[in-house]
């Protein structure tokens, strides 16, 4: 055996805690579904991915993530790209970040074959701070981050519904007045 | 190492984990110039001696890092039938050729009364199969047993979101030993075994990603499989045992299949 130095007791304890609390969306990225048999369709992959506290407002982020939703992620990142808010630079940034590690870890053929099935946004943590005025008054702002959420899942981006029009609705109409029955009566 | 704070034979009751306290203090004008050495002059005429404070953490090295001196298998191997020439010199390539293998068994058997060259394959490919059975059922603690730390995260990289099935179906030829190496690291005497294994075996494995889809293999497919394995054991510990250390991959090997995505 190695003859060491003076044997510590107890000095195997590990002290370090773990990086850092993981949210509930990171969460999904690792759920693991049971092997598929050979006659079921192939299921499509879904990848999760978010960023936290980003100086922004929750308002504001959120014009830009209903711009992409239901895009692919190539019209995605170009809208993105010529876009002249703050926040498209940085959802740029999460889209390309998670295209690599469908690519890289989750077993993602083609990276353009993903489109964004959901984009959410959500408010981070408000620090308040003093606003100075003039004549001595003040007030209390807030300084305000973000999260932002995407998922991303393979396959080519559903149609868009088509939008309903008047004809629709008369059909709906008549057919309300069609499946009217008659109560209490013979 | 001897210190007047820490006398041999006094072992601390409970636990002292260093902690950082708030330092705070304000070095005076006539002290901030100095140098070290005129710094440890003042100390050492004030008379204030701190012996030397060494936390040391033992570490305790199960396997070796690498393969020492690894088997080179010999080219064509397990295509040669044993009808014609060159597949009955192969036959004849027994373990006792080599004298380096031979004395490192010696060695071995010093040791280990209980090695033998006739027996130990068998028990090898039974740690085998156990091992990638623990693989399949993510069964870390047995696992941890059977393979040595160089091994397993060879072994386990990259598996965690994945799903595998392995099955052994059947051996083709029974396992020999072809290699056997001794050697110590760091201190002389501190013995590692190190002995390589042949087995032909067919065996079915099938790799399923994240979402449950066939990524490599299948489940109907079963495959014939040449491999070198290597097992290694800690010799001077006399509770120690023969685990699964690494594989050695000729380079005429024929090349893996791409994977399904």
């Amino acid at each position: 055996w190695l003859a060491s130095g003076s044997l510590f007791p107890l000095s195997c304890i590990h002290t370090s805690t773990s990086l850092q609390k993981f949210g509930k969306w990171e969460k999904k990225n690792w759920i693991v579904y049971p092997p598929q048999l050979p006659g079921e369709p192939r299921r499509p992959a879904e990848i999760y991915h978010c960023r936290r506290e980003i100086k922004y407002s929750k308002d504001k982020m959120w014009y830009l993530a209903k711009l992409i939703k239901g895009m692919s992620i190539d019209q995605a990142l170009a809208q993105l790209e010529f876009n002249d808010k703050k926040g498209a630079k940085v959802i740029k940034e999460v889209l390309l970040e998670a295209q690599e590690m469908a690519v890289r870890n989750h077993n993602v053929e083609f990276k353009s074959n993903l489109h964004i099935a959901e984009s959410m946004t959500g408010r981070g943590r408000y620090v308040k701070r003093i606003r100075y005025h003039g004549k001595g008054m003040f007030g209390i702002m807030k300084i305000v981050r973000c999260h932002y959420f995407v998922k991303l899942v393979e396959g080519p981006p559903p149609p868009p519904e088509p939008p309903r029009t008047g004809f629709d609705q008369a059909k709906e109409y008549v057919q309300q007045l069609r499946s009217r029955t008659l109560v209490n009566t013979l | 190492v001897e210190s007047v704070l820490r006398p041999a034979g006094a072992a601390p009751a409970c636990l002292l984990v260093p902690v950082r306290t708030k330092k705070r203090f304000s070095v005076p004008e006539w002290a901030r110039e100095l140098s070290p050495e005129e710094k440890e002059k003042r100390l050492r005429s004030s008379g204030t001696v701190f012996p030397e404070e060494r936390i040391e953490r033992t570490f305790y090295l199960a396997c070796t890092a690498d393969i020492i001196d690894p088997y080179i298998p010999p080219e064509g191997d397990a295509r040669l039938t044993s009808l014609s020439k060159d597949g009955l010199k192969q036959k004849m390539d027994k373990l006792k050729q080599t004298a380096v293998s031979q004395l490192a068994l010696r060695k071995v058997k010093d040791h280990d009364p209980d090695f033998s060259t006739k027996t130990f394959p068998e028990k090898a490919q039974e740690i085998f199969i156990e091992a990638h059975n623990c693989l399949a059922n993510f069964n870390k603690q047995k696992l941890h047993s059977l393979v040595t730390e160089r091994c397993y995260p060879e072994m386990v990289r990259g598996n965690r979101y994945k799903t595998i099935r392995w099955s052994f179906v059947e051996s083709l030829e029974p396992p020999r030993v072809v290699h056997v190496r001794c050697d110590s690291i760091v201190n002389r005497g501190n013995l590692y075994g190190q002995v390589t294994v042949r087995m032909h075996t067919r065996q079915i494995l099938a790799i399923y990603d994240r979402f449950g889809r066939l990524m490599y293999g299948g489940e109907q497919v079963p495959k014939d499989v040449l491999e070198y394995v290597v097992f290694e054991r800690y010799l001077v510990n006399p509770y120690g045992a023969w685990r699964m250390h690494g594989k050695i991959v000729p380079e005429w090997a024929p090349p893996k299949e791409p994977i399904v995505k």
